[in-house]
């Protein structure tokens, strides 16, 4: 590409090669150009002419448009365009290679991303990859408490079962089962702690979805409340749900409709020495009242009569007492209590993925969320790319500089 | 819109090429430039190499290399001729690396009857010229290929040598002046 011209050219010069191409185009020239002219004259009848053989040749060449002639060996171009078809060879390959290198790359990274992105709760629902931190003391012998906490991720579309529907099969996958201790002869008082995430404008509808899983399980919404837009907009309920289906209900509510489950701690205590005490005090309660109304039908005097009034009054108190602490560790331990936060975040929240068969705005968010991975793992080979890229620019760039400053040294040294 | 309603009057042929005729037009815009070029890039190998067979194969090259490579032509990076020319260029320039040695042939052997028609001062004002010619650095015989023997204007030769217009013309005086000078020494 010519330079641009930063100097005007000077003036005796311009007139000269004036003087040349009007020559050359065969016009009359001023007398003091008269010896460049002559030269201009003699350099262009020195042209060479072309072969007539080599004209007729080029010609079939270009009508053939330069395919080899079968059965004949290449004359022209030794080592040209050949060499230069086994490089360009090389070069797609190498090509190939990175972009199938990078792409290894970025899946490998996606992959492992996964699982460092879970390390957070929050970041764990938007990865896609379960994680469970689990801490445990089994309370099996004697009483004791156990907790354990969950980091579960928000269930794809893709993955949601039949779980609204009442099975959980569907949903474990990805929501990790309730942790029970064994619970055979054993009384054992279990509660869960679980916290959702959704929309702002999906709080309601997540709100309604708990009662109707509440109401489904026979439970109890003990306390509620629903705050509804704004920045702060959520829901809280205090449940009690019968512990004999407490798996299959905290399976239905960790798979809502327009919720993503933040974190879920489950938690249980062994009280079986405590209910066997107050049963035993309450046993020797009622015995003692037995004993004493069999006492009070004996009595004769009105002092015997009145003592054994008082103790019979102070037995029936006890038993009382007894019967309504095992009546309240009953139904602790048929009813667990369980507490829901639902906290609205800013963020999307994907479309429903309860249960239910496939839906356009699943089918969107199975899109979304495919293009999504899809942008990720290019930007990501394309990260890995670009150096590589940058050194394969360079390398070219030198090449083709050297190339250029000896084919410049070839024209000097002739 | 109805198509009949936008027409000029009066127009009778249409300006629709035919599908045959659209369908590679770099092919066309090639082979143009092979029969208006063929001759002059000879003309330029052969000045440059100084050796006839050789200029043979790299105009021959330099052509099926421009051929190739049609498509990748730009028209915004300059004229075609221009892009032609650095082909061969590149090509004779792959030669003279290649070969690494001084051809030590001039020119063609001068045909008797053309000297016979030549008085015999220009036979002679010729022989300087040739001589003063074959004394050139390969760099400004190049120049002189470029300007009287392929037939470029200034701004062509500025194209093919990567240099402004202005720069061309000054070696192509410069050139010019030392080919005068050499033929007034040699009368």
């Amino acid at each position: 590409m010519p330079q641009l011209d930063k100097d005007p050219i000077d003036p005796e010069i311009a007139a000269t090669l004036d003087a040349i191409d009007a020559t050359l185009a065969g016009e009359p020239v001023d007398g003091r150009f008269a010896e460049v002219a002559e030269i201009a004259l003699l350099l262009a009848s020195e042209r060479p002419q072309v072969p007539p053989a080599f004209a007729e040749s080029m010609d079939a060449k270009v009508q053939r448009r330069f395919a080899p002639l079968d059965g004949k060996a290449r004359r022209f171009g030794a080592g040209g365009p050949r060499k230069r078809r086994r490089w360009s060879g090389v070069w797609q390959g190498t090509g190939a290679v990175a972009a199938g290198a990078a792409a290894i790359v970025a899946i490998a990274v996606v992959a492992g991303g996964g699982h460092g992105a879970s390390s957070g709760a929050s970041s764990s629902a938007a990865a896609g990859a379960p994680l469970r931190s689990l801490s445990s003391a089994s309370p099996a012998n004697g009483s004791g408490s156990a907790t354990s906490a969950h980091s579960v991720p928000a269930r794809a579309p893709s993955e949601s079962g039949s779980a609204a529907n009442g099975s959980a099969a569907g949903s474990a996958a990805s929501v990790p089962p309730i942790v029970q201790p064994p619970t055979s002869g054993r009384k054992v008082v279990q509660g869960a702690q679980l916290n959702l995430s959704a929309a702002a404008n999906r709080v309601e509808a997540v709100a309604q979805e708990i009662y109707n899983v509440v109401g489904q399980a026979n439970g109890i919404v003990e306390n509620s409340s629903v705050t509804q837009g704004g920045p702060g907009a959520g829901a809280n309920f205090q449940l009690s749900l019968p512990s004999g289906g407490l798996a299959e209900t905290m399976s239905q509510l960790s798979t809502l409709n327009y919720a993503q489950v933040v974190s879920r701690t489950d938690s249980s205590q062994d009280i079986t020495d405590q209910y066997g005490a107050t049963t035993r005090a309450l046993a020797d309660a009622r015995a003692l009242r037995t004993s004493l109304l069999k006492q009070l039908a004996n009595a004769t005097t009105t002092e015997q009569v009145d003592s054994l009034n008082a103790q019979i009054h102070d037995a029936e108190a006890s038993i009382s007492s007894d019967q309504a602490t095992l009546n309240r560790l009953n139904h602790s331990v048929n009813y667990s209590e369980v507490y829901v936060t639902v906290a609205a975040k800013s963020g999307p929240v994907p479309a429903s993925h309860g249960g239910g068969g496939f839906t356009i705005g699943r089918a969107a968010h199975d899109a979304g969320r495919v293009l999504t991975v899809a942008a990720g793992v290019a930007l990501i080979a394309i990260a890995a790319l670009t150096p590589v890229a940058l050194v394969v620019a360079l390398v070219w760039w030198v090449g083709s500089a050297l190339k250029r400053r000896r084919r410049e040294q070839a024209l000097d040294s002739v | 819109m109805d198509p009949g309603s936008a027409r000029s009057q009066g127009v009778s042929e249409t300006l629709t090429a035919p599908a045959s005729q659209t369908r590679d037009t770099s092919w066309e815009r090639f082979e143009s430039l092979y029969r208006s070029s063929r001759d002059d890039v000879y003309a330029y190998v052969s000045t440059l190499l100084r050796d006839p067979a050789a200029a043979e194969d790299v105009t021959a090259l330099a052509f099926e290399r421009a051929y190739r490579r049609r498509r990748t032509f730009d028209r915004r990076r300059g004229e075609e001729r221009a892009w032609l020319f650095g082909i061969a260029r590149n090509a004779a320039l792959d030669e003279l690396r290649r070969r690494r040695r001084v051809v030590t042939l001039v020119t063609d052997p001068e045909d008797a009857a053309t000297a016979d028609a030549d008085d015999a001062e220009v036979a002679l004002r010729r022989t300087a010229v040739q001589n003063a010619l074959a004394k050139l650095p390969a760099r400004e015989r190049e120049i002189v290929a470029l300007k009287f023997h392929a037939g470029m204007s200034n701004a062509e030769l500025a194209g093919v040598l990567g240099v402004s217009e202005s720069n061309a013309g000054t070696l192509l005086y410069r050139t010019m002046e030392k080919l005068r000078k050499a033929c007034n020494a040699t009368a």
